[in-house]
């Protein structure tokens, strides 16, 4: 790379402070929530549209790879420069640039916090459904790259359903708007296709959002069980009698302990599995319908149901679910989660399976995850520094994908494929699935530049 | 080239079979584009007869529109040529029917009403007024029937007749959009044919799926110019408890807008607000006699869910009408708000069978200014003596106009032009746009048919370049 010559257009256009080449610099904004890491040559943080379409002019002409960065906690390598490049960190364009509730719409720059969005919402009364657990450190522009889903995906939808236009810097440097606050408007949905593009066709600079009046009443339930496979059966039939609630959410014995010891909610240490059900909407008819969930989980040999009675208690529930993830460090340092998604009908068998292939690696797995939509979040847990571990992490990752490909779902429901599911994109797709995505992605980025080795595996890796 | 086109034509029929390829004129005339008729029409039994038949046509360099019922084959440019049309009629089995899992599988030529029949519950409940549905001899797949029966959420225009396909091509809506949401939040997957002939699938049953570029997204909305759409999997939900509708008439467009804005101030939920004039509504035969006189404006308000919920909704909703001084206040239960919200969906082609002429516009705009848009369309369409039925989703931002012309009415092609002109300038002033729905042949080179392109029609192009480089979709109706 002509790193000289480049860095030194970047500080002309940024700044010096704003231009970070050293080795220490490198090295800390080359890792991300997955297990692989590697250093940029170079991070930018530009605060405006402007900065950010002059460097991508600049780095496109150069042959450089650029790759976007948020907070850095995607699971999937995604933020990861495998080929080195440009890093555009997006800290610095981190403002809430209108709150618009005639329209039912905010504007925000990518590098917002989602909660932070989401709290100011609620004091006016409203809400931006999409609540990934990570919702604390996220942003939303790595949200859109990743189109993420969280707990009440299952009634709400996921991020793409929420986003209702963006302003993205093409590879040429050119800025367009790709939707913005009326809705069908005519010609492709290039805003559907950007969300959960991973980085690979472009860098979003402002996105618009959808808003919704917060719900009237909620009620949150929190279910315990003797056994995973009557949690999992509870899940169907919930469902399967006309009940959608907003979230329907499990959590199995080991997740728990370590939740529990991290955050004190109450969790039954000795249960199998616990169920977080929440439903929302207007008051009416919701006891009803709590009291035929309750009439579900007893047929299923629920233990006991509790109800949260006030919206501390609620929120504790939340906060142990939430918190799961960094809660199972304390068990091992290190863990792989898979993302695998399966019809929810399915569940109680993948589980099986799922705790098959923990005793057939020797690996501890906990599962904690969306079971209303069936997006599974198996936790393998290990130790990164153990080679021989790591490689039968792999491999046991890799199994629980072709069960969940098998049972007739897909190998990400939300964490995106970034580099480490690469492998197994061939699971689910063909050869002509992946040239015409190809095609999409020649389309936006002729040189290959927009976060390469993501996504879609390179035409020679494939058999 | 008539012999150029036998040799065609005898490959297509290698390819389907004789009965499958129609070159008669007196079939080829049906399913005319725009005033031009194909070469040939094939009626393909799989998608891998799709395939053939696409993959043959891009070597050919000929081109292809895919048909369905052909509700909406009138909208866009005038097709640069055409040489085969592609029908989905034989596509029409239901592959998957998974109630448990609320999700369906159905190929590209199923009907919506079909579909909505198939989900029936056990005590016949259906969220369209009752058919029975088209069977072909071949056994449909499907597990069992659930008991609470389901329903697809969405109630496109057209609903009678419309098939699956062109629904999920032209992302089609109707007023219940406000509860339930688009094609795009309602496919979960597609399996087409690109236009290279290649059968790509993408998206799957599960409700969550982040693998690769989300290309449902880019063919939902692409109006037949990306591939053939052959089979969607969709997303199902419980039947409400309890569907019923309330009916208000005003006699000033302002009360009818207090009243609809109180209610947007609210935590209640309903399915659609729709307000139409005058002229619309009384074309749906529901001018009722408590509202001879002064009735202006019609809102309808469908209330969809559990029993609590929609007493309420129906309770306080009748206050608020009161409160704006509503002339007549109609309830309708289930069956007739079913018979109702059918006739909305059938509206304009009702009306274009009374004036061929029919222009039909489709306004988007913020939702903010949907009184402002009322009012100047209203405005304009009266200062240029064009009568008009008016529909619009009060809580989306989209308006639906038609401007009924006929044979021997004064209005000049001229002053249409010029209408539907100020129309899209003041539309766009509001941060809209402007679809042209609906057109006599002779006027569309004259009208903004897309609207105004903006900027990410490059990309577009882009987009059309890298996945159909010979051009043999659609061309020219999408992009020019």
């Amino acid at each position: 790379m002509k790193s000289k010559a480049l860095t030194a257009a970047f500080e002309k256009i940024l700044g010096t402070d704003y231009v970070l080449s050293s080795e220490m610099d490198r090295a800390l904004y080359g890792y991300d929530a997955s297990l692989e890491r590697a250093k940029p040559d170079v991070v930018v943080l530009p605060e405006s549209v402007d900065q950010v379409s002059r460097i991508v002019k600049l780095a496109y002409e150069a042959k450089v790879p650029i790759v976007a960065r948020g907070s850095g906690t995607n699971l999937s390598g995604g933020t990861i420069p495998v080929k080195g490049g440009i890093v555009v960190h997006f800290s610095r364009m981190n403002r809430i640039l209108e709150i618009d509730i005639p329209n039912r719409t905010v504007t925000v720059e990518p590098g917002v916090i989602t909660l932070d969005l989401q709290s100011l919402l609620l004091k006016r009364g409203f809400v931006y459904a999409p609540d990934p657990a990570s919702q604390k450190v996220s942003t939303l522009g790595g949200n859109l790259g990743e189109n993420s889903g969280g707990p009440h995906c299952l009634k709400y939808g996921v991020t793409t359903n929420h986003v209702l236009g963006a302003e993205v810097v093409l590879f040429d440097g050119s800025v367009i708007w790709t939707a913005g606050k009326s809705q069908d408007n005519p010609g492709y949905d290039l805003t559907g296709l950007l969300v959960g593009s991973e980085g690979t066709l472009g860098i979003v600079t402002k996105i618009i959002l959808r808003i919704i009046r917060a719900p009237e009443a909620v009620k949150t339930m929190l279910a315990v069980y003797e056994t995973i496979e009557d949690a999992g059966n509870t899940v169907s039939a919930i469902i399967a009698e006309g009940i959608v609630p907003a979230t329907l959410e499990m959590m199995d014995n080991l997740v728990m302990k370590a939740v529990e010891e991290s955050v004190h909610v109450g969790y039954p240490l000795d249960a199998a599995a616990v169920l977080i059900i929440e439903l929302d909407g207007m008051a009416d008819g919701m006891d009803r319908q709590s009291e035929k969930i309750m009439e579900i989980c007893k047929r299923h040999n629920v233990r006991e149901v509790r109800l949260a009675k006030s919206d501390t208690e609620r929120a504790e529930l939340w906060a142990g679910r939430k918190g799961a993830f960094g809660a199972v460090a304390r068990l091992r340092p290190s863990y792989l989660v898979c993302d695998g998604t399966v019809p929810r009908t399915k569940l109680p068998e993948v589980l099986n399976k799922v705790l098959e292939v923990g005793k057939k690696y020797k690996l501890p797995i906990g599962n904690v995850f969306h079971a209303g939509d069936g997006n599974l979040h198996p936790l393998i847990l290990f130790d990164e520094r153990n080679a021989e571990e790591r490689k039968r992490v792999h491999k046991a990752g890799t199994e629980i994908l072709e069960i969940c490909a098998a049972a007739g779902g897909t190998i990400s429901g939300e964490h995106g494929i970034g580099i480490e599911k690469l492998k197994e994109t061939a699971l689910i797709f063909s050869k002509s699935d992946m040239a015409f995505m190809r095609h999409i992605k020649k389309a936006f980025d002729p040189a290959g530049l927009w976060n390469p080795g993501k996504l879609i595996p390179e035409p020679e890796t494939m058999q | 080239m008539v012999d150029a086109f036998q040799r065609i034509a005898e490959t297509l029929i290698e390819f389907m079979g004789r009965e499958s390829v129609k070159i008669d004129p007196e079939h080829t005339a049906r399913y005319a584009v725009d005033g031009i008729a194909p070469k040939a029409v094939v009626f393909p039994a799989d998608i891998e007869q799709v395939a053939k038949a696409v993959k043959f046509a891009n070597r050919e360099r000929m081109a292809i529109i895919p048909w369905g019922s052909g509700t909406k084959v009138g909208i866009g440019n005038p097709p640069d040529h055409l040489d085969v049309v592609v029908s989905t009629a034989r596509l029409n089995q239901m592959t998957d029917v998974d109630t448990a899992n609320l999700t369906m599988t159905v190929q590209a030529g199923v009907r919506i009403k079909d579909i909505q029949t198939r989900l029936v519950s056990e005590e016949n409940r259906c969220y369209l007024p009752m058919v029975d549905p088209v069977t072909e001899a071949e056994a449909l797949i499907c597990s069992d029937r659930e008991n609470t029966g389901c329903f697809f959420p969405l109630d496109p225009m057209f609903g009678d007749q419309a098939t699956i396909g062109g629904v999920v091509a032209g992302n089609t809506s109707g007023p219940r959009r406000l509860l339930y949401g688009l094609p795009r939040d309602l496919v979960l997957g597609v399996r087409f044919v690109a236009p290279n002939g290649d059968i790509i699938g993408t998206g799957g049953k599960t409700v969550k799926n982040v693998s690769g570029y989300d290309v449902s997204k880019l063919m939902i909305g692409s109006w037949g110019t990306l591939g053939i759409l052959c089979e969607m999997t969709l997303r199902l939900l419980p039947l409400p408890e309890r569907m019923e509708t309330l009916r208000l008439v005003f006699s000033s467009l302002s009360d009818a807008e207090g009243f609809i804005d109180r209610l947007f101030e609210t935590k209640l939920l309903p399915a659609a607000v729709e307000i139409l004039n005058e002229r619309a509504f009384k074309r749906l035969g529901v001018a009722d006699s408590s509202a001879t006189d002064l009735s202006n404006w019609l809102v309808a308000v469908a209330l969809e869910g559990c029993d609590e919920a929609v007493d309420r909704m129906r309770t306080e909703l009748q206050g608020m009408a009161g409160d704006f001084g509503a002339g007549g206040t109609t309830h309708l239960p289930e069956d007739a708000h079913r018979e109702f919200w059918q006739k909305v969906s059938n509206l304009e082609i009702s009306l274009a069978t009374q004036f061929p002429g029919m222009i039909t516009l489709k306004l988007n705009y913020p939702i903010s200014q949907w009184k402002k848009v009322i009012s100047m369309a209203t405005g304009t369409l009266n200062a240029y003596e064009i009568d008009h039925a008016l529909l619009a989703h009060a809580g989306n931002g989209i308006c639906i106009i038609n401007l009924l012309m006929g044979e021997g009415i004064a209005a000049t092609k001229d002053k249409r032009v010029q209408a539907v002109d100020a129309l899209f300038h003041s539309c766009r002033e509001m941060g809209g746009n402007l679809l042209v729905q609906r057109a006599p042949v002779v006027l569309k080179p004259h009208l903004p048919i897309w609207g105004d392109s903006g900027p990410h029609w490059r990309v577009m192009k882009w987009i059309r370049e890298q996945l159909d480089p010979n051009g043999i979709m659609s061309p020219g109706r999408l992009l020019r």
